[in-house]
């Protein structure tokens, strides 16, 4: 795969390249180390270094809602929402992925309905579900609006990861298990699903993180509660201590834990499946 | 094991005087992850010849290829086109060209910009550039796919597409590797005798990748067979399947069967042998020495055999295993303990005028001058 | 046609609608969700924005002043100019930015497991807080911020650099930050699809670096450039919290207008302002998507 020289050797844009390469990971995660570390101020820490003390003031501030509102209930409310819509995500994608291997009538409509919500201003769809609710009469919260809103954002991702899962994976499995006499259900659990696990906890993750840290589509369509990203959004309106840190720091870490968790039951089933490809 | 001697001289066949005739002088290529690709070759190409490099895969063929290409560089030895070192040449400046496996069409060029594209970066005007591709395409037969792209064309068009790319800037020496390996059985036999038909039509180098033996033998002027990186032997088409240098060779080639025997005496020029299973055998030693008490190897043809009764001299009795029908001829596999499987090929007409049942036993005996003696490797 | 032959082809048709009739179960999960989370509020933010309003409440009506006024305002104008500048920009940086990077890990990492590695590690950012990601520039732009202070020891300046924070600057360091994942995973995508034989191929014929970068690889990169170009360019344009946190105040977006509009009621106007930028929105996608195919890029086909 990689250019080599003929010799064997790195052209000279190789070191170019990785430079920039190099480059783009310091100026995508220096600053976020930055805050990370600088959350662990003492009580005198301000919002910039140098670190004034260390401990953990700011997080028990963050914790006893000394600076926020109710950041306990909006991490009770986050969390569910996250699950909620990774499970729909998951099986919802996981249908439509399979759905899109045909053409079917109105599959061009869908597909650019998919394109449609994920490239519209999130924002302006939080607008409209607001406004669609008002109209209807109905209030908005976040198990109801806020999760149709996530989900019109999770969904079209969920669907092109599906399309690039589906993309790599042979139907003739399938046909072998029906030519072996499983019916669809069973074809689906014993064949399908198994074969396809690593892309659909790649989906599962999408979903979670996605509406865990979604803001622009829920601010409008969350109703009186907030969730965590609007919490920090608000944090960042009025508080100018370390304690916003605290939170970052704090929110990414859980983040960090699915990510970590996702990656590495996938990694897990990968390196199982090389396995009983060397036996 | 010798393979500084392999340099073996041009066929019959070729004109002396045409351009693209190739040399390798002490080849040897390590990829950087320490793998000895190629170690140390020695072998001449004369110009104008079409040259098969065969052997199994990762005997160092490719490498050699893509050496002679300027898509590798050797890590020692020289590399010389019409006499003069190429190596460290681009492609372009050694005056080949290569026809990849997979055929590496751009996918997103028409057919017809695919074959100009090494004119296009040569700064040939549009005009001008098209007029000599559409020669080229129609010298290939794909006039009216011109403006198609590569996928929309079948297996055996890609190719052309692929050859008529190759030759558009007109190189002394065509590199073709593995070619036919994409097409199917209809197809590889018709495009090996267009790839032939038009080496002979442009009079340059053909060198064609390949590890299907019957290819090989079937196109090419000189046969070069490889393993672990080093030539086995070097020779004509015929050369190489009627006279295996080594056991190796002879097994490879296939069409051979291979024994051994230890010699008892040597008696003007033929060697007298005796099997392990006590058979007695007679090997003319031609140029080569044998002494007495040494183990020697020697190869049969399988197409030169004829029933025999059991305990002559150069005969083998085995039972019989397979009967597989080949249409012109029934091919008959014979078990003898303490040996390898002994295969005869007999004419279709002969077999069936006196079958043989599987399980029965029979015998087969050769002359003399069949017996090919092997090099010890 | 034979008897066998018809009944062979009326076979494959059935089998054929019934693939396609099992399809259209397979997909109405995802079109309700989005017919009722996209399309109704869309077609709600339509109707809205010709209702009237008052101080106090929206009262259902049809007029068109929601948008004369939108457009004949001049913040209109310069509120487009502004996103389209920080757009061009954004998008102008993103793209090399994410070319080279997806060029680098699909050309140039040998090993197909540390390329894998290198992506994950660019992509995990995007599966943490937008908000928490662009507030952590805050320390590092600010007048006291650690570039400061490094520029200022070292002797480079001896003023604080006051344009780095709350400018423009500091709001396309952080559209960059944010985006340049959307432009780096679908030149990523296209880029692996290409046959590395083809490089040979291209030097086979003479082609330099050069030339081959511009003949083959940016031509068969082209999807992903574009399909990169829509996430960035609609994603800037939507943007309303990072232009105003970290312009300070100073800027504002077509969207941030429109939340100041909410949250002082002004539904109706806000829904006219959010239709218009719709409308642009939906022409510069499709005027980009002209130039490739996207579904047949994404979709596997049977």
């Amino acid at each position: 795969m990689a250019i080599v020289s003929a010799r064997g050797g790195r052209p000279w844009t190789f070191y170019v390249l990785a430079a920039i390469f190099v480059g783009y990971v310091a100026f995508l995660y220096g600053p976020m180390l930055c805050i990370y570390v600088l959350s662990f101020q003492g009580p005198q820490g301000g919002l910039t270094f140098p670190m004034r003390g260390a401990g953990l003031h700011w997080f028990n501030q963050l914790l006893s809602q000394g600076d926020t509102g109710d950041l306990i209930g909006a991490i009770s409310r986050s969390l569910p929402l996250a699950v909620l819509v990774m499970a729909i995500t998951v099986i919802v994608s996981f249908a439509a992925g399979m759905a899109f291997r045909a053409r079917f009538p109105g599959s061009n409509w869908l597909f650019y309905l998919v394109v449609a919500s994920l490239v519209a201003p999130g924002y302006v769809l939080g607008i409209g579900i607001g406004l669609m609710f008002q109209l209807l009469g109905w209030n908005t919260d976040w198990y109801t609006s806020a999760l149709g809103a996530q989900l019109s954002w999770t969904l079209p991702f969920g669907l092109l990861i599906m399309f690039a899962v589906f993309g790599r994976y042979d139907r003739a499995y399938e046909e072998a298990a029906r030519d072996l006499g499983a019916f669809p259900v069973q074809t689906l659990r014993l064949v399908v699903v198994p074969m396809l696990l690593p892309g659909v906890i790649a989906v599962a993750l999408f979903g979670f993180t996605l509406s865990y840290d979604e803001f622009a589509r829920t601010l409008q369509t969350v109703g009186s509660s907030n969730t965590v990203p609007i919490e920090i959004w608000s944090m960042t309106q009025n508080v100018t201590t370390p304690s916003i840190y605290a939170l970052g720091t704090l929110t990414t870490a859980l983040s960090f834990v699915v990510i970590g968790v996702s990656l590495g039951t996938i990694a897990l089933i990968q390196r199982r499946r090389v396995g009983m490809k060397s036996l | 094991m010798d393979t500084a001697a392999e340099i073996t001289p041009s066929p019959a066949r070729t004109v002396t005087g045409h351009a693209g005739a190739i040399e390798l002088a002490g080849v040897a290529k390590r990829f950087p992850n320490g793998a000895l690709a190629v170690n140390g070759i020695n072998l001449r190409i004369a110009g104008g010849s079409y040259c098969c490099l065969l052997g199994p895969s990762g005997c160092g063929k490719t490498t050699t290829l893509r050496m002679i290409a300027g898509h590798e560089e050797p890590t020692a030895g020289e590399i010389l086109i019409d006499g003069s070192n190429v190596v460290g040449l681009s492609p372009r400046a050694r005056g080949t060209a290569m026809m990849f496996q997979s055929y590496a069409l751009f996918p997103h060029l028409s057919v017809r910009d695919n074959v100009a594209f090494s004119l296009r970066v040569r700064g040939t005007p549009r005009a001008e550039r098209y007029r000599e591709a559409d020669q080229v395409i129609e010298q290939v037969q794909l006039t009216e796919f011109a403006a198609r792209l590569p996928g929309q064309l079948s297996g055996g068009q890609q190719q052309r597409v692929a050859l008529a790319r190759a030759l558009i800037t007109r190189p002394r020496v065509l590199l073709l590797d593995e070619p036919l390996s994409a097409l199917d059985e209809f197809l590889r036999l018709q495009m090996r005798a267009e790839l032939r038909e038009m080496q002979r039509r442009l009079g340059i180098t053909f060198v064609h990748v390949t590890h299907t033996q019957l290819e090989a033998v079937a196109v090419a002027d000189q046969v070069v067979v490889m393993a672990h990186g080093e030539v086995r032997q070097s020779s004509s088409a015929r050369g190489i399947y009627a006279e295996p240098r080594s056991a190796y060779v002879a097994q490879f080639m296939g069409g051979q069967n291979v024994l051994r025997g230890t010699v008892e005496s040597v008696a003007a020029g033929i060697a007298t042998l005796r099997g392990p299973g006590g058979e007695g055998y007679a090997v003319r030693l031609g140029a080569d020495k044998a002494l007495a008490g040494q183990t020697v190897e020697f190869a049969v043809r399988r197409d030169r055999l004829s029933l025999a009764s059991s305990s002559t001299v150069n005969s083998i009795t085995g039972r019989v295993r397979a009967i597989e029908y080949q249409g012109t001829f029934v091919k008959m596999t014979l078990t003898r303990s303490g040996a390898p499987d002994f295969v005869a090929y007999v004419d279709e007409g002969a077999y069936f005028r006196a079958p043989v049942a599987v399980g029965t036993m029979a015998s087969f005996g050769w002359e003399l001058d069949e017996a090919h003696l092997l090099v010890s490797e | 046609m034979s008897a066998s032959a018809t009944l062979v082809a009326a076979v494959g048709r059935r089998r054929e609608r019934s693939w396609s009739l099992s399809s259209l179960l397979l997909a109405l999960p995802l079109a309700a969700v989005l017919v009722c989370f996209v399309v109704a509020p869309l077609i709600s933010v339509v109707a809205v924005s010709v209702f009237r309003y008052d101080n106090f409440a929206v009262i259902p009506g049809f007029t068109l002043e929601n948008y004369a006024s939108v457009l004949s305002s001049r913040l209109t104008l310069s509120l487009y100019l502004t996103m389209i500048r920080l757009a061009a920009i954004t998008w102008a940086v993103t793209l090399v930015l994410g070319f080279c990077v997806a060029y680098f890990l699909v050309f140039h990492v040998r090993s197909k497991l540390i390329a894998i590695g290198l992506f994950l590690a660019c992509t995990v950012p995007f599966w943490t807080s937008n908000i928490i990601r662009m507030i952590s520039w805050l320390p590092l732009l600010g007048r006291q911020g650690i570039i400061n202070q490094a520029l200022l020891t070292t002797g480079v300046i001896h003023q604080p650099l006051g344009f780095l924070l709350y400018s423009d600057f500091s709001v396309i360091v952080s559209y960059v930050h944010l985006f340049t994942i959307f432009m780096i995973v679908p030149i990523f995508n296209a880029m692996s699809r290409i046959d590395p034989a083809l490089f040979e191929a291209s030097r086979d014929a003479g082609a330099s670096r050069w030339q081959t970068m511009r003949l083959v690889v940016l031509p068969l990169s082209k999807s992903g450039i574009v399909l990169g170009s829509v996430f960035v360019i609609t994603l800037v344009m939507g943007d309303f919290y990072v232009v105003k946190v970290m312009s300070g105040g100073s800027l504002a977006s077509v969207v941030s207008a429109m939340v100041d509009d909410i949250s002082t009621l002004l539904f109706p106007h806000a829904a006219a302002s959010a239709v218009i930028l719709l409308v642009v929105l939906t022409l510069l996608v499709a005027g980009i998507m002209r130039l490739v195919d996207i579904r047949r890029e994404l979709v596997a086909e049977r």
